[in-house]
C-alpha cells in the first residue's frame, strides 16, 4: 500500500514540477503559484511513503531508527538536486528557450558536445578494458605504482589538466614532433576537446572496469581455457560479459564526467563559435555577457540530455554485454 | 594413461617436488591429502593450468608438458564447479564445442547426449543461479564430458553437497567411469568417498607423495605415521625392542605393555595397530591359545557410530578399538569394567623401523 502511494506521490511531483515549468513559460502565474504548492505537498508525501514501504522485518525499533536515518539522508541529497534543476527552470523564460532553438551556435555545440563525448567514452574503454584486466590479473614488478598513476588524473584539478595539455603541445619537443609531423593538431582544434576529455575523465573507466574485473572469478576463466577457448576467446566470452556491469558503470561516468567538463577546455581549445564550443562552453560564454536565462535553458538542455542517455546505458548497456 | 616424471612446480611458498605418479588407461585413482597438500595444484599443472618448472607430464602417448590446456583433452571440473552464472545450463554443456567450433547439429546432438546421461534433460534451459548443489555439479560433469575429453579431472566434485548426495553422486561417478572407461583423478580429503569411488590411490603432503598404491594396501600398510594418521589410524606407538619373541617376532615394549611385532627388529620400533584389529573380551575370560598379546584394560567411552562401535580403552596406554555392534553389545561393558584388549603379531605394521 505504501509503494503504492510512494509512486503515486512520486508521479505527482515530477507532473506539477513539469507543468509549474511550462506555466512559468506561457507566463500563468496562477497556476505556476499553484502547481509549486503541490510539488511541495508531494515530495514529502513522497519520502514518507517510501520510507514507510520498506520493510524492516523483525529489526523492531532500533531497525527502524537505523532505516530513517540512512534514509533522510538519501531524501535529502535528491530532494535538493531535484530542486536546484527545478530553481533552473522556474527563472527561465519562452525568449530564453526560443533563442536556444534557433541559435545554428547553440545547435552546433549540442552536437559537438554529444559526438566528442561519446568518442571520449569509446576511447576511454578502448584503453579501459585491457588496462583494468592487466592491472586485475597480473603481478608485474611496479603494479601499484601503475595503479596509483591511473588514479592521478582523478585528483588532478581540471584546470591544470588543461594547462598541462597545453604545455606539452607547445613547449615540448614531443608534443610539438607529433602536432607537425603526425598531422595532429589538438590545440584550440576540435580534436583537442576529444583528448581533454579523455585525459579527465578515461580513469573514471579504468578504475570501474579493473574493479569489475576483479569480481569475476578467475577459475571461470581458467576452466574456459580447459573446454577449448583461447586466452582472447575467454575473455571475450567470459570475462568481460561477466564484468559488463562495471565496463557499464564505467562508461557511464565517463560519459558524465567528459559531457559537462568545462576548465580545462577553456584554456586548451578555448570556445570558438561554431568550432571549439561545446554546451559547457556555451554556458559560459552567454552567462559572461549576462544572458542568464539562455546559459540557465542550456545548461538545462545539458542536463535533460544527459539524463536521457544515463537512463538509457544504464537499461540497455548491461544486459547488451551479457549477451555477448 | 596419465605419467608425470618427476614433475616439479612452486608457487609463493608451496612447492611440488619430483612427483611422479603412473595412472592406467581406464582406472579411477584419487589423489588423497589434507586441504594445501598440493593436490589441487598438482590437478592444475596436468590440465595446463599452472606451467611446471621441471620435469614431463603424459597424457596417452603424448606429450603435453608445453601444451596449452584447450590442446590437452582434459575434462576438468573444478571445486565449486565454477559454471558460467551467465549462461543457461544447454549452453555451459555445449561451451567447450562451440569453442572448438563444432556444427550445430554435432553441439545438439551430444548436449542432449549427455545431458540425458547425467538424467539433466529437464534443466536444459534453466539458469545456473536456480540449481542445487547436486545439479550444478551434474552439470559441470555434462560440461566437461561434453568435449569427449581422454581423461577426467575432478578437483573435489563432491565436497559442496549433503552427506547423503555424497555418498550417491560417488556410486554414479564410479558407475558412469566404468561406462565410459574414461582415465579419471579424483582429488579428495575424504577417506570415504576414496573408498567408495577408487581402488587406488596416492596421499600428497606438503607437495611430495608419501605413498601410492590400492587403497587397502595404504589402509593395511601405510608407509609412515602421516599415512598412518591420515588413514584414521589413531593407535600408533613407539617402542623399544627387547628381544625376540616366538614365530620370527619381536617383543617391544611400550610403557608398561609388550607387543608381538613380524620380523626382527632392534633399538626403536614405532608401529600402528588398526582399531579393528583389536579383539576385545571381559577380563575372566580366557584368550584362545594363538600367538598375540592380551594387554589388561579398562573401558573408557564408547561411541556407536552405526556401522561399529568405537572404544577407548584406558590402561598402561590408551587404545582405540573398532568392533561389530553385536560383539560389542554382548560384553556389556560398564564404564571402568576390566577388559583385555588382544593383538595379533599380523595386526602390528610396523612404520618407523630399528636397526633389522
Amino acid at each position: 500500500m505504501f509503494a503504492r502511494a510512494a509512486y503515486c506521490s512520486l508521479v505527482f511531483f515530477i507532473s506539477s514540477s513539469i507543468v509549474a515549468v511550462l506555466a512559468n513559460l506561457m507566463e500563468w502565474n496562477a497556476a505556476v503559484r499553484f502547481f509549486t504548492v503541490a510539488m511541495w505537498i508531494s515530495l514529502p508525501l513522497y519520502f514518507v511513503a517510501a520510507l514507510l514501504s520498506i520493510d524492516t522485518g523483525t529489526l523492531g525499533w532500533p531497525g527502524r531508527i537505523f532505516t530513517v536515518g540512512t534514509f533522510l539522508f538519501l531524501a535529502a541529497f535528491t530532494a535538493f538536486a531535484f530542486l536546484l534543476v527545478i530553481a533552473d527552470a522556474l527563472y527561465i523564460d519562452a525568449a530564453a528557450v526560443v533563442e536556444v532553438a534557433r541559435s545554428p551556435f547553440i545547435g552546433k555545440a549540442l552536437q559537438l558536445s554529444v559526438v566528442t563525448s561519446v568518442a571520449t567514452t569509446a576511447l576511454a574503454l578502448l584503453f579501459a578494458v585491457p588496462m583494468g584486466y592487466a592491472l586485475s590479473r597480473y603481478a608485474f614488478p611496479g603494479r601499484v605504482l601503475a595503479d596509483t598513476i591511473v588514479d592521478i588524473p582523478i585528483v588532478f584539478p581540471p584546470l591544470v589538466a588543461g594547462l598541462t595539455l597545453l604545455i606539452f603541445f607547445c613547449q615540448t619537443d614531443l608534443g610539438t614532433w607529433i602536432e607537425e609531423n603526425l598531422g595532429l593538431e589538438f590545440v584550440f582544434q576540435p580534436k583537442g576537446i576529444v583528448l581533454c576529455q579523455f585525459v579527465v575523465s578515461a580513469s573514471f573507466a579504468i578504475r570501474s572496469v579493473k574493479t569489475a574485473f576483479d569480481e569475476v572469478d578467475q577459475r571461470l576463466e581458467k576452466v574456459a581455457l580447459t573446454l577449448g577457448y583461447t586466452q582472447w576467446g575467454s575473455f571475450c566470452h567470459v570475462s568481460l560479459p561477466l564484468a559488463g556491469r562495471g565496463v557499464v558503470a564505467g562508461a557511464i561516468l565517463t560519459w558524465a564526467r567528459a559531457f559537462g567538463i568545462f576548465g580545462p577546455l577553456m584554456i586548451f581549445v578555448g570556445s570558438f563559435r561554431g568550432k571549439t564550443e561545446v554546451l559547457s562552453t556555451t554556458i559560459y560564454l552567454e552567462q559572461s555577457v549576462g544572458n542568464l536565462e539562455v546559459a540557465l535553458t542550456v545548461a538545462l538542455l545539458l542536463i535533460s540530455v544527459a539524463v536521457v542517455a544515463l537512463l538509457t546505458i544504464r537499461l540497455v548497456g548491461g544486459r547488451a554485454l551479457v549477451k555477448l | 594413461m596419465i605419467r608425470t616424471e618427476r614433475v616439479g612446480f612452486s608457487v609463493g611458498q608451496f612447492r611440488l617436488e619430483d612427483v611422479n605418479l603412473e595412472i592406467q588407461a581406464g582406472e579411477y585413482f584419487v589423489l588423497l591429502g589434507p586441504p594445501g597438500s598440493g593436490k589441487s595444484v598438482l590437478l592444475e599443472c596436468l590440465c595446463g593450468l599452472n606451467r611446471v618448472h621441471h620435469g614431463r607430464l603424459l597424457i596417452g602417448d603424448r606429450d603435453v608438458t608445453d601444451l596449452e590446456p584447450r590442446m590437452r583433452s582434459v575434462g576438468y571440473v573444478p571445486q565449486d564447479y565454477a559454471l558460467f552464472p551467465h549462461w543457461s545450463v544447454e549452453r555451459n554443456i555445449a561451451c567447450g564445442l562451440r569453442a572448438r567450433r563444432a556444427s550445430h547439429d554435432d553441439i545438439g546432438r551430444r548436449t542432449a547426449t549427455v545431458a540425458e546421461m547425467l538424467g539433466i534433460v529437464h534443466l536444459l534451459k534453466r539458469g545456473i543461479a536456480g540449481l542445487s548443489g547436486g545439479e550444478k555439479q551434474r552439470v559441470a560433469l555434462a560440461r566437461a564430458l561434453a568435449i569427449e575429453p581422454r581423461v577426467l579431472l575432478l578437483d573435489e566434485p563432491v565436497s559442496a553437497l549433503d552427506e547423503s548426495m555424497r555418498e550417491r553422486v560417488c556410486t554414479e561417478l564410479r558407475q558412469l567411469q566404468h561406462e565410459l572407461n574414461i582415465t579419471t583423478i579424483h582429488v579428495s580429503h575424504n577417506l570415504e568417498e576414496a573408498f567408495s569411488v577408487a581402488d587406488r590411490g596416492a596421499i600428497l603432503q606438503d607437495g611430495q607423495f608419501q605413498q601410492m598404491g590400492p587403497l587397502q594396501e595404504l589402509l593395511r600398510r601405510p608407509a609412515n605415521e602421516f599415512v598412518a594418521r591420515f588413514m584414521r589410524c589413531q593407535n600408533i606407538f613407539t617402542g623399544r625392542s627387547v628381544g625376540p619373541g616366538p614365530g620370527g617376532t619381536t617383543k617391544v615394549a611400550v610403557r608398561e605393555a609388550h607387543f608381538l611385532v613380524p620380523g626382527r627388529w632392534e633399538g626403536q620400533v614405532k608401529f600402528t595397530v588398526r582399531p579393528e584389529n583389536i579383539a576385545l573380551m571381559r577380563a575372566d575370560a580366557v584368550p584362545e591359545n594363538q600367538l598375540g598379546v592380551a594387554i589388561a584394560m579398562n573401558h573408557g567411552r564408547s561411541v556407536d557410530l552405526g556401522a561399529y562401535v568405537r572404544v577407548e580403552l584406558l590402561g598402561p596406554l590408551p587404545l582405540v578399538a573398532h568392533m561389530p555392534h553385536r560383539a560389542f553389545t554382548s560384553l556389556k561393558p560398564n564404564p571402568q569394567t576390566d577388559l583385555l584388549a588382544v593383538v595379533h603379531p599380523e595386526s602390528v605394521h610396523v612404520l618407523c623401523e630399528g636397526r633389522k
